[in-house]
């Protein structure tokens, strides 16, 4: 057997285990978010760290996997499996929407378009109150599954899912023509790389994803109110990827544990917790800005 | 006749880069475009390749109209190039660079990507391209960290993957040492050897006179004179180009 199936083995085997071995309700909620926290981050990775597109709108895509699925559910009785699809390609189709500024826009110009695309959409969710009932909020959500387990086993699931499929892709040759886009869009396309076509596929794929993370969010909560989908989210998630390793694929995963139990662990702390987590997330971009992936690869340089 | 030009023209502001040039490059030749600086050579280069579009004048490849045609068409068409500027991707290794040139050859159905991931088709292919320009020892390594002639030599390799009718290079002996000069010179009738049309923008006249067949020569962004290499050598107005007016009689 590989070293890549023997990791995925091991990891199966842990997730299968972790609920069980955190049976408290607070911990095993702390689960589910991590595992949506994982999705986020992946989805984040594949526009930054491999496309090399600097998105800040991505907590918009959440958003609105997260209204969209609700709304249908409980304003037109859908099913839920079958908001979720729709709410998924709401989301995509938004994505193809800010892709359309990062088809002209690049760097910096780029970050800041997308930031004002999620002001819009957080502005939308607050005032479009007959649809979304703006800050007042939609209460007794009901979760896909009730029992914790079941959702966290769902959730983590289709995050293992997801990260296999990015896996193979950004090891294929589509994960090369990214790739050489995020070094050199000019040189991309003297190879014939149609670079206006993998960016839209970049931020449709990473937008629906993240929708997708936002079908479980309001289940898990019970309410949905527009400050969950804050521009703060984004920066949150592309803290995660950061701190985790930008373009790897184990990166961003890292990144969305620690940094989804650092702060509860920090609880403790009371206010001091907010300033903890500020100075540690500056020590790591200072110091080690290919994050815990490149912290380890020194780490085992050193040890050989 | 592989690429034909006529009459195009392109102005950045006032200055008129490219003025009414009109150029024909024999198939399976080496056609050498030399001028000064400022002659306008990269921009012919960057408006034959698409990354500018001219404001006058016709374009073809073959039959092919290349008018309006966005540079990463025009590579399906059998167009590669490489940069006077070196643009590699960096932060890749030197296989990677080069499998990234084989992007429009890639044909597999998308869902095998997402079940299979790498499928190391072209992995071969890459590894001689590699080997071809002397490289394949390094293959793993970052593209950045390779010494500046061996980064030229790789953007080769990685154009060369795309599989070209027409290689345009822009100045691809610029900071060579003359080992390196040689080494290319050699690479370069070899390219020319299986079939691909070359068309060099170059400043050194040691690898234009001994590789091309054919030398147009620019200044100030207009054609001054075209011929065989020993033709260019003796004509009054290109020495008087190169070498200051006060030269000519």
């Amino acid at each position: 057997m590989s070293a890549r199936r023997i990791y995925f083995v091991v990891s199966i085997l842990v997730l299968a285990a972790l609920p069980w071995l955190i049976a408290t309700p607070y911990w095993r909620g702390i689960l589910v978010l991590c595992a949506m926290n994982v999705l986020l981050a992946l989805s984040l990775n594949l526009v930054i760290g491999y496309t090399g597109q600097l998105n800040l709108g991505q907590s918009a895509f959440f958003g609105i996997g997260a209204y969209v699925s609700t709304i249908l559910v409980k304003s037109y009785g859908w099913n839920f499996w079958l908001a979720a699809v729709a709410a998924v390609g709401a989301a995509g189709l938004l994505g193809l929407a800010l892709a359309a500024f990062a088809v002209r826009l690049r760097g910096h110009y780029l970050a800041i378009a997308s930031l004002g695309f999620a002001v819009i959409t957080y502005q939308v969710l607050v005032n479009w109150e007959n649809v979304t009932q703006g800050v007042r909020g939609i209460y007794g959500i009901m979760p896909p599954f009730s029992h914790p387990a079941a959702l966290f086993y769902l959730v983590a699931g289709i995050a293992v899912l997801v990260y296999v499929l990015i896996d193979n892709l950004v090891r294929s040759p589509v994960g090369d023509s990214l790739r050489a886009i995020r070094e050199d869009e000019v040189s991309a396309a003297s190879l014939g790389i149609n670079r206006a076509l993998w960016k839209a596929f970049a931020f449709c794929v990473g937008a629906a994803i993240a929708g997708l993370a936002g079908c479980f969010y309001p289940g898990f909560v019970g309410t949905l109110v527009p400050d969950a989908f804050n521009i703060v989210e984004s920066f949150t998630m592309m803290a995660m990827v950061i701190v985790g390793g930008m373009g790897t694929m184990i990166g961003p995963v890292l990144g969305a544990i620690v940094l989804t139990f650092l702060p509860e662990l920090l609880r403790g702390f009371g206010e001091l917790r907010l300033m903890i987590y500020g100075i540690a997330l500056t020590l790591v971009v200072l110091f080690m800005p290919g994050g815990m992936v490149q912290a380890w690869m020194a780490l085992r340089a050193r040890l050989r | 006749m592989i690429l034909r030009a006529k009459e195009i023209s392109k102005s950045f502001g006032g200055v008129r880069a490219v003025h009414n040039v009109s150029i024909a490059v024999p198939e399976n030749s080496i056609f050498a475009l030399i001028g000064p600086n400022g002659a306008g050579k990269s921009t012919l280069l960057n408006l034959l390749s698409g990354i500018y579009q001219p404001d006058a004048g016709s374009l073809h490849l073959e039959e092919t109209n290349l008018i309006g045609l966005p540079a990463h068409r025009r590579v399906r068409l059998g167009m590669a190039r490489t940069f006077q500027k070196i643009r590699l991707f960096r932060q890749l290794t030197l296989l990677e660079n080069v499998l990234a040139g084989f992007h429009i050859h890639q044909d597999a159905p998308f869902w095998e990507y997402l079940v299979y991931g790498d499928t190391g088709r072209f992995r071969e292919e890459a590894r001689s391209l590699l080997a071809f320009v002397g490289l394949e020892a390094r293959s793993g390594e970052r593209a950045g960290a390779l010494p500046y002639g061996q980064q030229r030599m790789l953007e080769i390799a990685r154009a060369l993957a795309t599989r070209p009718r027409l290689f345009m290079l822009d100045e691809p002996a610029a900071g060579l040492n003359a080992a390196e000069v040689d080494f290319l010179l050699k690479r370069l009738e070899q390219i020319g050897r299986q079939g691909v049309t070359v068309l060099v923008v170059e400043h050194n006249m040691d690898l234009v006179m001994n590789v091309a067949h054919r030398v147009f020569v620019m200044d100030h962004g207009e054609p001054l004179f075209e011929g065989t290499p020993r033709e260019v050598q003796h004509d009054p107005a290109v020495i008087a180009a190169y070498l200051g007016g006060e030269f000519a009689s």
